[in-house]
């Protein structure tokens, strides 16, 4: 097999996987199952043996769009630490979401859609990833919302997943409105929309001197948009909270590991862009810092276990985008990497709980499940611990402090923010641990539940590996992806890990002491922790706008078309047309003798004009 | 007879064949697949390499000829019957033999047909005739009279086969509309055949008139050809704010006439800027750019919410079908080599997509008896599974998922809008056509969210205690495979549009004063 | 006093004028008839004496319109009979000559 062919083969094949599920075994679940599973399996092999390939390989290109005047969009694919690396995490997690799933939905009715839905979101992130220009971006961008709305919607006779599904692809289309905008802008500036290209002419040849700042800001913060929705940054974060919806490993899958990530890894593709324009680092990076608030808040009080893990998403995936907001898209990506693999964890581990559940999935009616499901509790605590950030044995402790770090350095107010949601972070899982596996069982589905099938807990267990030791340089190292991820190490960072160490602890500690042996959430009555409950209204805010501006406008524009506009155009002059012909009928009188008079009238005034003029 | 000849030709010989007792539905899906193969086999015959994209396959049939004046003893003629093909009527021609044929194999057999089973089918082949008529036509007189044959079935149709209890009234207005748009559009193709010299109705010529340096000496009165023109072939596209006929009369035209007008023959007012009023009124087009890129964000921003408020899916499909239309003004507006090629694309993708929906459309109609959302209710997914996948690809095709026909159209008209900012060497500026390719990006969301809403409201969800007990038949394999010739295409034509782009660059690139 | 053209031509149009005003505010049909017939004297009359007052180039009077007047006469009898006999005819079907009871055309 010619190595540069490899590529290809993990952008297809899933392609093909799918379009075979479509085309003949749809009506067989069982099959296409094992098509997709075995499909994602060599998927992950390919994905080990990309790591081999040089940075920058040169791999055939398919000319997908050619606009002539010398617009060519290529299906090309960028060969380097970011893409081999990123590859590594859809495909590995691809790889055990797909095992999972068969035993998560072993006896459901759609298997076949699912699977299909699996595999395309495959073939479209891994178009992402592989992306070497913006238009294939942006293609396989819409196909990843696509497949996403695909399995949101799975289980579409239920009201709530049918408008979540919608809700998803209709706000990510809001963000692509201003990607779209952003890539032509790039292109009208640059002249370019090869990612290669735009870096040779706005680095080296400095191309963009002279644009005025304004229109730079607009462009990056266009091309911004793109990555608010996809990673469902704030304002447009609603989506994902109620994407929870969709079967759980599709959660972990889509939803925490890969999808969400594709906004902070689009970001650090286009990282040079970014000072171009002077303040729009700032204005991410803020975004990013108040998403990862906000977002940490709200999960301070939800009762849902997949909303919890949502809302953490968001959390961390601000912190990403506040790390590339302050030119730390090194760090940004690291913890990514790391992030993947531990949030992939912790929502294979809540499907493990809410399929032991049977399907509950309010925290309050758990409890006690640690004794019952010993495998699936500790590697939740695993999880858990990596996304806290336990110094030094967990992966997620360094590429958090990596973040941390680069905030110190010159941005002290992001700095404070960042750290004080290492405090919430550390609390509200706490909280989880404690409320759904300690303690007593709360309900009959509790009191029944025993430890998931193997075909689940091995997933879990294989996740909780890369969870630990994704951090450690010689994991990334020896896997050929540095220097994508940095080490902050020396002297600075050993108050940095006493700061975060003393937060996690103060944390971790509240919330033991908070709601140990609690059967009912004890903040209950309080009126701050309601806003967080509630997201701060933000959902019924939008619910209210979109009433007005957009429902309010399509009525006003739909009377208006029916009123103003057929009325101005159609029914004015088809009135006019009436009235004149009516008005000439009553001339039509029949009267023989008024013609005739009129005729003599006639006569006359020819008389009078022909003889007397 | 040449091949284009025989294009035009097999509909109205098979349309007279069926009035003479031919069984109507073999005789006309048999002129359609013969239609479709002939003109695959043109696409065959069409000389990519050596004639830089002009009219190919020619023939000519004068009826007057006039002297000479440029080589006196010579004749010249005035007008005559003369056909001819360039990139973008190819793609126009293969677009009217796949919708054709779809159309005619979605009719309901003859028994489901109330009236005259025979008028029903000649009618399809007329309208089809018409617009391949149009296209083939390098002769202004008969591109002109070709499109007005069609509008005569399309009338018949409407009225004496439309659903609802508004028929007649709406046959007519969509008639005495698309009439008056006709009439205006007449005044200025002889005003600017008279502007032009007036000696010869043929293309060629009156474009070889209109290169000359100052060929129209006025530009007041070039203005005010163009506008004219604009207006004629505006309203015969829906063209805001000359749109209202279009929602109603798609809405009730029977499943055939609404694939057929919404997916080819309104492509006849677009083909005509492209083919008439840009390349020869090129200072006109420019001094109403302003204008015409006012209306079409009127199409795709103010039809798009108008869309949003529908409660109906037909309705809804019929205010759609214009909205679409502004993203192809966009394109000819942008007066760019890319814009105009992503308008001709759009053309050709739209007329598959809307002609798949309402073939759509026409089942969910036989199967309720009704349209809107509220009395269907939702929830059909499980039961009509088929139907909702075949769905599905419709409405993505026509919110413009990559992978379909429409999203590289769409994508290479937000191009053409930012061509002229890639222009500019310093000193960048937003123009006009920058800020109405923002507003007809916008245009996506709202497509999505009509798009989404309907395909959430016909298919997720519960199902309603109405639907349940009915027994709902899925689409049957013969259902289903004219629908499937339609996705197949916009899959075919998104996963590698250059099979079609290739046609038309070097014919657009031939067409002068557009930008690089 | 010396009878001039122009006396001949004042009741020519005396009697075109009362034929017309019959014409239009009759409603008998056959008084109309008669009015109409009157207005063709008057063109009679006003043919012959312009055509007396005509000086033929040989300096004799000009006596064509006078033979002229006789087959005009002849046509406009045969004229009277065929109207007439609509009117009979029509007097038969309706039983009235008032015009504005003969409307059966009309809406």
């Amino acid at each position: 097999m010619e190595s540069q062919n490899l590529p290809w083969i993990i952008l297809l094949l899933p392609l093909f996987c799918a379009a075979s599920i479509l085309l003949f075994t749809r009506r067989s679940g069982n099959i296409s199952a094992l098509i997709a599973t075995g499909c994602s399996l060599i998927s992950l092999l390919l994905g080990v043996a990309l790591l081999r390939l040089p940075d920058g390989v040169h791999v055939a290109a398919f000319p997908w769009l050619n606009m002539g005047s010398n617009v060519v969009v290529e299906i090309g694919f960028q060969i380097d630490q970011l893409s081999r690396g990123m590859m590594l995490v859809v495909t590995a997690i691809g790889a055990a979401v797909h095992v999972f799933s068969l035993a998560y939905m072993k006896d459901d009715d759609g298997k076949a859609r699912y699977f299909a839905g699996l595999s395309f979101f495959m073939f479209s992130m891994t178009g992402i990833v592989f992306a070497n220009n913006f238009v294939m971006m942006f293609v396989f961008w819409e196909l990843v919302g696509f497949s996403s709305y695909v399995l949101i919607g799975h289980w579409f006779e239920k009201d709530s997943a049918a408008d979540a599904a919608k809700k998803a692809f209709l706000t990510n289309r809001i963000g692509d409105f201003g990607f779209m905008i952003g890539i032509l802008l790039v292109w009208g500036l640059t002249k370019s929309i090869y990612f290669t290209a735009i870096a040779t002419a706005v680095v080296d040849e400095q191309i963009l001197n002279g644009v005025s700042n304004g229109l730079l800001m607009a462009m990056v913060l266009c091309v911004f948009c793109g990555a608010i929705g996809k990673s469902a940054q704030l304002p447009l974060h609603v989506w994902l909270p109620d994407a929870m919806e969709g079967p759980t490993p599709v959660s972990a899958l889509i939803h925490a590991a890969t999808m969400v990530a594709a906004g902070v890894y689009m970001l650090a593709r286009i990282a040079f862009l970014i000072p171009m324009s002077a303040g729009a680092g700032e204005v991410i990076a803020w975004i990013g810092a108040i998403t990862a608030l906000m977002a940490a808040l709200m999960a301070l009080q939800q009762n849902d276990i997949k909303r919890i893990l949502a809302y953490s998403t968001l959390s961390q995936l601000g912190y990403m985008v506040m790390a590339v907001g302050i030119n730390a898209a090194d760090a940004a990506m690291f913890h990514l990497f790391t992030h993947a693999f531990f949030k992939a964890l912790l929502f294979l581990g809540s499907g493990a709980v809410i399929y032991a559940c049977h399907h509950e999935q309010d925290i309050w009616k758990m409890g006690g499940l640690a004794k019952k499901m010993p495998i699936t509790f500790v590697t939740f605590v695993i999880g858990t611990a990596a996304l806290m950030g336990l110094p030094f044995v967990t992966s997620g402790f360094f590429s958090k402090e990596a973040i941390l770090g680069a905030a110190l350095h010159g941005h002290k107010a992001l700095f404070v923010v960042a750290a004080f949601i290492v405090l919430l972070t550390a609390f509200y899982m706490t909280r989880l641990i404690v409320v759904v596996f300690l303690g007593e069982d709360r309900s009959e589905k509790a009191k029944k539940a025993k430890e998931v099938p193997v075909l689940m807990w091995v997933p879990l267990v294989l996740l909780a590996v890369p969870s630990v030791i994704a951090g450690y340089e010689f994991f990334y190292k020896g896997m050929a992806l540095s220097p994508a991820f940095p080490h902050h190490e020396g002297p600075a960072s050993i108050g940095l890990i006493v700061i975060s160490a003393v937060l996690l602890i103060f944390g971790i500690g509240m919330a033991f002491w908070g709601y140990k042996g609690e059967t009912s959430e004890p903040m209950a009555g309080n009126r701050l922790a309601r806003v967080f409950g509630n997201k701060f209204y933000v959902d019924e805010a939008y619910t209210w706008l979109i009433k007005i501006f957009q429902d309010g406008l399509a009525g006003v524009a739909n009377f208006v078309d029916k009123v103003v506009v057929d009325g101005l155009v159609a029914r004015l002059p088809a009135a006019g047309a009436l009235r004149l012909g009516d008005a000439m009928r009553r001339l039509q009188s029949g009267n023989l003798q008024s013609y005739g008079f009129l005729f003599a009238l006639g006569a006359v005034l020819v008389i009078y004009l022909v003889v007397f003029k | 007879m040449t091949l284009l000849e025989a294009i035009i030709a097999v509909p109205i010989v098979a349309a007279i064949a069926i009035a003479f007792g031919s069984p109507t539905r073999p005789t006309a899906v048999a002129a359609a697949a013969i239609n479709l193969i002939l003109i695959l086999f043109a696409f065959g015959q069409y000389d990519l390499v050596h004639q830089e994209g002009a009219y190919q396959l020619t023939a000519s049939h004068p009826i007057i000829t006039v002297p000479d004046l440029a080589n006196p003893g010579a004749e010249a003629t005035l007008f005559g019957l003369s056909t001819g093909v360039d990139g973008i009527s190819l793609v126009l021609l293969l677009l009217t033999g796949i919708v054709t044929l779809a159309a005619v194999w979605v009719s309901p057999a003859e028994d489901q047909i109330k009236g005259n089973k025979r008028l029903y089918y000649l009618s399809s082949l007329l309208i089809s005739a018409g617009a391949l008529g149009a296209f083939c036509s390098t002769d202004l007189f008969f591109f002109f009279a070709f499109h007005e044959l069609a509008l005569i079935p399309t009338f018949l149709m409407i009225g004496i086969f439309g659903s609802g209890p508004n028929r007649v009234r709406v046959a007519w207005k969509m008639t005495i509309y698309l009439g008056v748009g006709s009439m205006i559009l007449l005044a200025g193709l002889v005003a600017l055949f008279v502007a032009l010299g007036g000696q010869s109705l043929q293309f060629v010529d009156m474009q070889a008139w209109a290169d000359a340096p100052a060929a129209i000496a006025s530009s007041s009165l070039e203005n005010g050809i163009f506008l004219t023109l604009l207006i004629g072939f505006g309203i015969l596209v829906s063209l805001f704010p000359f749109h209202t006929w279009a929602p109603e009369a798609y809405a009730t035209a029977p499943t055939p006439t609404a694939m057929l007008h919404a997916g080819v023959l309104k492509k006849f007012g677009l083909y005509g800027l492209i083919r008439i009023a840009i390349p020869m009124l090129p200072n006109g087009a420019a001094h109403w750019q302003t204008l015409v890129l006012v209306l079409l964000v009127g199409n795709i921003l103010y039809v798009g919410y108008v869309t949003i408020a529908q409660k109906r899916f037909d309705l809804m499909l019929g205010n759609s079908s214009v909205m679409h239309m502004g993203y192809a003004f966009l394109g000819i507006a942008s007066m760019t080599v890319i814009g105009v090629q992503g308008a001709v694309l759009l053309m050709f993708a739209h007329g598959i997509s809307i002609a798949l929906l309402f073939a759509l459309n026409g089942h969910l109609r036989k199967r309720f008896g009704t349209l809107e959302f509220d009395r269907i209710g939702g929830g059909l997914g499980k039961l009509l599974p088929t139907l909702g996948l075949l769905f599905g690809f419709a409405i993505m095709a026509g919110i413009g998922l990559p992978g379909f026909a429409n999203f590289a159209a769409e994508v290479m008209i937000f191009f053409g809008g930012f061509a002229g900012l890639f222009a500019q060497e310093k000193d960048f500026v937003l123009g006009p056509v920058q800020i109405a390719t923002m507003c007809a990006i916008w245009g996506v969301v709202i497509s999505a969210v009509y798009g989404l809403r309907a395909y959430r409201n016909l298919f997720m969800g519960p199902l309603p205690d109405s639907t349940k007990d009915r027994k709902l038949a899925d689409l049957t394999l013969a259902e289903q495979l004219p629908l499937i010739l339609l996705i197949v295409t916009l899959l075919v034509i998104g996963f590698a549009p250059g099979l079609l782009i290739k046609y038309l660059i070097p014919s657009i690139e031939n067409i002068s004063h557009l930008a690089g | 006093m010396e009878v001039t053209l122009n006396h001949f031509l004042f009741v020519s149009g005396l009697l075109f004028a009362i034929g017309l005003a019959g014409v239009l505010v009759r409603r008998n049909v056959i008084v109309i008839f008669m009015c109409l017939e009157l207005m063709l004297s008057a063109a009679n009359l006003s043919l012959v004496a312009f055509s007396r007052y005509n000086v033929t180039p040989g300096g004799d009077a000009d006596y064509n319109a006078q033979v002229f007047l006789f087959f005009i006469i002849t046509v406009a009898a045969a004229e009277v009979a065929v109207g007439l006999a609509i009117i009979v005819a029509l007097y038969r079907a309706k039983q009235t000559t008032d015009i504005t009871q003969i409307n059966s055309m009309k809406n």
